[in-house]
């Protein structure tokens, strides 16, 4: 069941790191867009209708971290006294952090959902790509803690 | 706009939550050794999880800072301070969490 749930986990993560992104690339400098085409990888990576990830991201975003919630008695049990046995203190704090991230992403959700809403108004658009961009750092954090961790003790 | 208490939810909520782990205001403590969730912290049942009640404090004072909040206050706000707080919050945290790598 735990590794179930743990593999359910890294996938959803890899979809909400996906869309955020998409999302927070599309974003970056709207306003310096040349007007010729390009058909460069990163273009096309970053041409996406970037409104239509909002309620996804807050979706992958809530679900995943009460996944992550549901695994965590898990990782205290077998995990971290495994690291702390090992005195590994950076991987311990880097989980730290992880979790003190992911609960700053949950609060931040309900003001990124406002922000993101039809019809975008366009004076917010600084406070959009500033929310995105803060919500792709934590996502980014937390997905490669969860990756550097599992690689050091899984499960 | 709709629903302006979100922006208020989002702004409170980071600042509450630095508080609730800094001083250690936990609505519960869950114990995963025995798996039991108990009010106060309780002895020989193996290393609590603060988390959850630190979530629970956070979002239940939130939820209802951003409901008493009226609507045209929320509509008034800088909708800078809804990426700001958070963002300083985060470096708070980073320059907290130092203590693991020195």
């Amino acid at each position: 069941m735990i590794v179930a749930l743990l593999i359910f986990h890294g996938l959803l993560a890899v979809a909400l790191l996906g869309a955020l992104t998409h999302q927070a690339l599309s974003v970056a400098s709207s306003g310096a867009r040349s007007d010729r085409r390009s058909f460069s990888f990163f273009d096309r990576f970053r041409s996406v209708n970037s409104a239509a990830y909002a309620t996804p991201v807050v979706l992958m975003f809530a679900v995943t971290a009460l996944c992550g919630a549901l695994l965590y008695p898990k990782y205290r049990v077998d995990v971290r006294p495994a690291l702390e046995d090992l005195q590994l203190r950076a991987p311990n704090g880097i989980f730290e952090i992880k979790e003190h991230l992911v609960a700053v992403g949950l609060g931040i959700l309900p003001g990124y959902w406002f922000f993101w809403r039809a019809p975008l108004a366009p004076e917010q658009a600084r406070t959009r790509r500033n929310l995105t961009w803060l919500l792709a750092f934590l996502v980014w954090w937390a997905f490669l803690t969860g990756h550097v961790l599992n690689n050091i003790k899984g499960l | 706009m709709r629903y302006p208490s979100a922006k208020i939810f989002t702004l409170v909520f980071g600042p509450l939550y630095v508080l609730c782990f800094y001083v250690d205001i936990s609505l519960f403590r869950y114990y995963p050794e025995t798996a039991q969730f108990h009010w106060q912290m309780t002895q020989n049942e193996g290393p609590p999880i603060l988390w959850y009640g630190w979530l629970a404090v956070a979002g239940l004072t939130s939820a209802a800072i951003a409901l008493l909040v009226p609507p045209q206050w929320a509509n008034r706000l800088w909708p800078g301070w809804v990426w700001l707080l958070p963002v300083i919050v985060v470096v708070v945290i980073l320059l907290y969490e130092v203590r693991w790598f020195v």
